[in-house]
């Protein structure tokens, strides 16, 4: 089953799932600084760190973006090859760091670059063998 | 520190497999309702409703709440950063699994992209 080319509005709409992918943890990463739990040590401060994160809304908030990025993941997926749609959907490898950086002000150096660069590439070159034998 | 460092690594660990796992669950338990063809609304909704009766897709939902709970420890511990970046090794578990379990064939590529995925994940657990 041959697909269509991409188009401006799939660009689009893969752009908008990395950023979505992006603002999902950074909406769980909230929910998790909420509460302090910096010393979980035993299972039921587990229980009790667990409990205090789901009265967090940013939780939901991230629920629902990882429902939405689903369903708007699986829409651009009927319509153009997973090779094509991830190397682009991976970008969140980049704007994650970009978002922690800037909102929790966490240091990413160089060679946490060079590493998250060879991800990115390693994601890219397993998503180029997905294609479909035709 | 560095036990911290270990115990946060293997708590991505963790959450990787549990994902794995998930997504076994829910590749099997899809395979079994056959070829999936029509984009007609009336067939994705009995798609999903016989996806839902499905046991093994209850089975995935609970791994994947399981990997949830794992990972908001570890972003209560870690940077989100470095979390996200050691996570990408759920594309080594997947392949491993699809290769092992589903028997697809993992060509060369595959493991090269995988590869590279792993030497990443070491240069960023370096810093």
């Amino acid at each position: 089953m041959s697909k269509k080319k991409i188009t401006l509005t799939i660009l689009l709409f893969l752009v908008f799932t990395d950023i979505l992918e992006t603002f999902t943890q950074f909406c769980f990463k909230k929910a998790a600084l909420a509460q302090s739990a910096s010393n979980i040590a035993d299972l039921s401060q587990v229980a009790a760190f667990l409990a205090d994160t789901v009265s967090s809304p940013f939780l939901w908030i991230g629920l629902l973006s990882v429902l939405s990025t689903f369903v708007i993941w699986s829409t651009i997926l009927s319509k153009i090859d997973l090779s094509v749609a991830v190397p682009i959907a991976s970008f969140s490898y980049i704007l994650v760091p970009i978002t922690s950086i800037i909102f929790f002000h966490e240091k990413v150096v160089l060679l946490r670059w060079i590493g998250i660069s060879f991800i990115l590439m390693g994601v890219i070159l397993v998503s180029l063998t997905s294609k479909e034998e035709k | 520190m560095r036990s911290g460092l270990l115990l946060i690594f293997g708590l991505i660990v963790l959450t990787s497999i549990c994902d794995t796992i998930c997504q076994l669950f829910l590749k099997t338990s899809i395979n079994s309702l056959g070829e999936f063809s029509s984009r007609r609304l009336i067939n994705v909704l009995r798609f999903i409703l016989k996806l839902i009766l499905k046991p093994k897709a209850w089975i995935a939902l609970l791994f994947s709440t399981l990997s949830l709970c794992i990972w908001l420890i570890v972003l209560s511990k870690a940077d989100l950063n470095f979390a996200f970046s050691v996570d990408s090794m759920h594309y080594i578990f997947i392949a491993l699994a699809s290769g092992l379990i589903l028997k697809e064939k993992v060509g060369v590529l595959r493991w090269t992209g995988t590869s590279l995925i792993v030497a990443g994940i070491t240069f960023v657990m370096l810093t």
